[in-house]
């Protein structure tokens, strides 16, 4: 079990490094969230440690507190995907409850869950997920358990393993064309459009709609 | 159960309309849905001497409404209550309609199951036992081929035989179900289906359930079962698909066959990106070679001149004169803008060829199969404007009526593609009539000036349909479409839906094409033409640098796109334009606004505010363009 002030500390390199990604640099602006969201001194700390260092009024992050801040990042982002789109929680849950698993999660189940979910690029609030090792393993050619439609070759038969989308209408559609996870589907072609086969229907959907198709071998 | 009413239901592309239009032979009546634009048709059919009411309700994969047509399904069912529901399905999709059929079940109306397509089915080798599957659904289960007219004495025979069945899927939301069930109970009809779709998230279905029972509903069922609709719905997909999974595996043989099948080679080829642009190409010259030289030329010449010109207008004219017509009527029916002259002759002697032949193409099209194949091959065009494949048939239609083409734009699902497709045919399509006249008049010149004419046309269409994309708000409505197989079409169904097109041309069209003489013969009889030819005539002639004589074409054109087009064609023959100055006009005036009768429907359809902001900005943009066109041309020799 992590310290409490192990835990001030992971939590705050991942607020910091979130908000530089945003391009917001002064700080000020960030010392005051993060004695908002974590505890009063933690900033002092931060900097006598080694993870931030003060440029005038810019904040920066050291080799390794960027490290920690990146991959708490990560962890939290997957670890929404996970709640919202395996596990089908509610979308207003899940930052909660990924905050408290960030911390607990090792780089390696990372690497698992963010490999079983296809490499997802973002959360399921639109931030992007920053990639890990995994990823670029995958894009070298390793391919994930499960993956977008689009990343198939033609002619191979799958199995669906879930639809991920906010559109209503489309998921309501795609499950009366008998496109209803688990079920086995051949992938026809891809250009002009995705033609696939479920059962004996052949459905045409767009590379969007495919994207948000994932299949598993 | 005489005067009761049969309903046909069923998923699309299943043949349904082929075995009701063979079921009820040719006197079925098609009209729209009250309050929108689907089809429904109805017709009666006879058994044991008696005449039953039937209707045909549009196909649909679920009666939990997203689109139109399942709205219309679904309100039909609730609110004529027929008392047999004929379900058609396709064996080779038979869980598709297991689905149906378990939505179609929580209203216990008595049912009977007509498993169609029986020979397709044989061809991809599955089988199903229909005797088992009587048994384990109880109602009757009939095998046909519509297409081969097999079978369908059976369904007469059946109908009366029909059975409500009691295999009912225990959901596993029951208890949720159960709830809201118990209040809705005896109080209104198909209580137990109206609760499904309450908890399913329907908003629609709220308007069959009694205001003093809402409430109620909220607050002691809905707050206490904490249940989302995204959730139920995928819980009962599931627990559908467990049931339909346990059916066909009683019920459904299948053994795939690896033979070869021409059809579907055809299916596959007309989707492939090399071969399948060829066969659009093909179809699409053919099409022209049909509807705008053969329908639009050979047949209106004909229509035109000899039927109306040398032998009906004389008739018309002497018994106008024989019966000692006033002269202002005689004028209003066949003066320069008579009714006669102008409105009957546009409509029967020029429009209706050219549809006929149009609607005979499009049911081909469609009837075969091959549409879908044709949105999928169009889809990455179209969404590089905002819209999807399945604007292909607006788009279509534009070409050959624009007024028919603004009524079809609400095939479309969302504002935005609507909105869009509105502009572009408002804007760049040029409908039938205009595109022969102006085609022989640019390719009198040179091809040079055609092709400049078109990449005019194709700018526009592709610049401000990604404008549009850009600004509309709203989400685009991406591809998602099912392909049915491809198959020989039905004759007796392809007429059958030029027919319900025609009347509805009829209907629809013909009283604007009225309309919008009636208001021609005023505005000339009180001199409003020629003041307001005197209040553009500045722009065509400086900014434009046109004769002034153009001036009355263009607003001719605003009249009848054809007319203007035509006015244009006799002053180029005349000599009265240079080769630049026709270029110019021939631009301009496919991009001015939209004749009379489409204004009036874009109107009827969009409200005033909407139509005057989208005539005022085509407006601006055509004589914008022109005056562009104008600087350009100096450089260029055509």
């Amino acid at each position: 079990m992590k310290t409490k002030e192990n835990l001030d500390v992971e939590e705050s390199l991942s607020l910091i490094w979130t908000s530089i990604q945003r391009g917001d640099t002064n700080f000020n602006k960030i010392d005051a969230v993060v004695k908002k969201g974590v505890c009063e001194n933690v900033m002092n700390q931060l900097i006598a440690e080694g993870y931030v260092l003060k440029d005038n009024e810019t904040i920066k992050l050291t080799a390794k507190g960027e490290e920690i801040g990146r991959e708490i990042t990560r962890r939290h982002r997957l670890t929404e995907r996970l709640l919202a789109d395996v596990l089908e929680f509610d979308k207003t849950a899940i930052d909660e409850i990924a905050c408290d698993l960030e911390h607990n999660i090792s780089t390696e189940l990372a690497d698992s869950i963010c490999t079983l979910l296809g490499h997802p690029t973002e959360c399921p609030h639109g931030a992007p997920i920053p990639s890990g090792k995994c990823c670029q393993k995958s894009e070298n050619k390793i391919k994930s358990i499960v993956f977008p439609l689009s990343q198939l070759d033609p002619g191979e038969e799958v199995k669906l393993a879930y639809i991920v989308t906010t559109n209503h209408g489309y998921l309501h559609k795609l499950l009366s064309l008998g496109l209803i996870p688990g079920v086995k589907i051949i992938l026809h072609q891809k250009f002009p459009s995705f033609i696939i086969k479920v059962n004996e229907t052949q459905i045409a959907v767009d590379e969007e709609v495919a994207n948000l198709i994932y299949v598993r071998k | 159960m005489a005067n009761k009413l049969i309903a046909f239901v069923g998923n699309p592309n299943v043949g349904k309309s082929v075995l009701f239009n063979k079921l009820t032979g040719q006197y079925s009546v098609v009209s729209n849905y009250s309050g929108t634009s689907v089809d429904v048709t109805r017709g009666t059919i006879k058994i044991d001497g008696t005449d039953y009411q039937a209707v045909d309700t549009p196909g649909v994969y679920s009666l939990m409404p997203l689109s139109e047509d399942e709205q219309v399904t679904r309100d039909l069912i609730i609110r004529e209550k027929p008392s047999v529901i004929v379900q058609v399905c396709d064996i080779k999709n038979i869980e598709r309609s297991l689905h149906l059929f378990f939505e179609l079940a929580m209203f216990k109306i008595p049912m009977i199951m007509v498993l169609n397509m029986y020979d397709e089915a044989v061809h991809s080798g599955i089988k199903i036992n229909g005797y088992q599957l009587e048994k384990i659904l109880q109602v009757p289960v009939i095998m046909t081929a519509a297409t081969l007219g097999y079978g369908l004495e059976k369904i007469i025979k059946k109908i009366p035989q029909a059975a409500t069945t009691p295999f009912d899927i225990v959901y596993s939301e029951e208890k949720a179900v159960s709830c809201v069930d118990e209040v809705l109970k005896d109080k209104i009809p198909y209580s137990r289906a109206i609760s499904v779709y309450l908890l399913c998230g329907d908003k629609g279905i709220s308007n069959y359930i009694p205001d003093n029972l809402k409430n109620f509903i909220q607050t002691d069922c809905l707050k206490k079962i904490n249940i989302n609709a995204d959730s139920f719905n995928s819980r009962l997909f599931n627990d559908r698909n467990n049931a339909i999974k346990r059916i066909t595996g009683n019920a459904k043989i299948v053994k795939h066959k690896n033979k070869f099948e021409f059809l579907q080679f055809i299916g596959n080829a007309a989707l492939n990106p090399f071969i399948g642009t060829l066969l659009l190409l093909c179809i699409l010259y053919l099409m022209y070679e049909f509807v705008g030289v053969f329908m639009a030329g050979t047949v209106v010449d004909f229509i035109q001149t000899s039927v109306f010109e040398n032998f009906l207008n004389p008739i018309v004219v002497n018994i106008l004169d024989y019966i000692k017509t006033p002269d202002i009527v005689k004028d209003f029916l066949t003066g320069e803008y008579g009714l006669w002259t102008v409105a009957v002759t546009y409509a029967f002697a020029i429009i209706f060829p050219i549809i006929t032949g149009f609607f005979l193409f499009l049911g081909l099209l469609e009837d075969s199969g091959y549409l879908p194949r044709l949105s999928v091959m169009l889809d990455r065009i179209f969404s590089f404007i905002g819209l999807n494949g399945k604007a292909v048939l607006p788009m279509i239609l534009g070409l050959g009526c624009g007024t028919m083409a603004v009524l079809s734009a609400r095939v479309l699902e969302t504002r935005k593609e609507r909105m869009i497709i509105l502009v572009l045919l408002s804007l760049a399509v040029p409908c039938s009539a205009q595109l022969g006249i102006i085609l022989a008049m640019l390719s009198a010149i040179s091809y040079k000036a055609t092709i400049i004419w078109f990449c005019c046309i194709l700018v526009s269409i592709l610049g401000i349909g990604k404008l549009l994309a850009y600004f509309i708000k709203g989400e685009p409505n991406n591809l998602i479409i099912e392909l049915p197989n491809i198959r020989i079409p039905s004759l007796l169904n392809i007429f059958s839906k030029i027919k319900m097109r025609l009347e509805w041309y009829l209907k629809e069209i013909v009283p604007l094409f009225v309309i919008a003489t009636a208001f021609l013969f005023f505005i000339d009889k009180i001199h409003l033409l020629e003041k307001i030819e005197k209040l553009l005539s500045p722009v065509i002639v400086y900014f434009l640098g046109l004769p002034i004589e153009t001036t009355s074409t263009f607003i001719m054109g605003f009249l009848r796109r054809d007319y203007g087009a035509s006015g244009i064609y006799v002053m180029a023959q005349n000599g009265l334009l240079t080769h630049t100055q026709v270029l110019i006009t021939a631009v301009v005036i496919t991009l001015f606004i939209p004749c009379l009768a489409q204004s009036l429907i874009v109107i009827k359809e969009y409200g005033v505010r909407i139509a005057a902001v989208v005539f005022a900005a085509v407006t601006a943009y055509a004589v914008l363009f022109g005056g562009l066109l104008k600087f350009l041309l100096k450089f260029v020799n055509i």
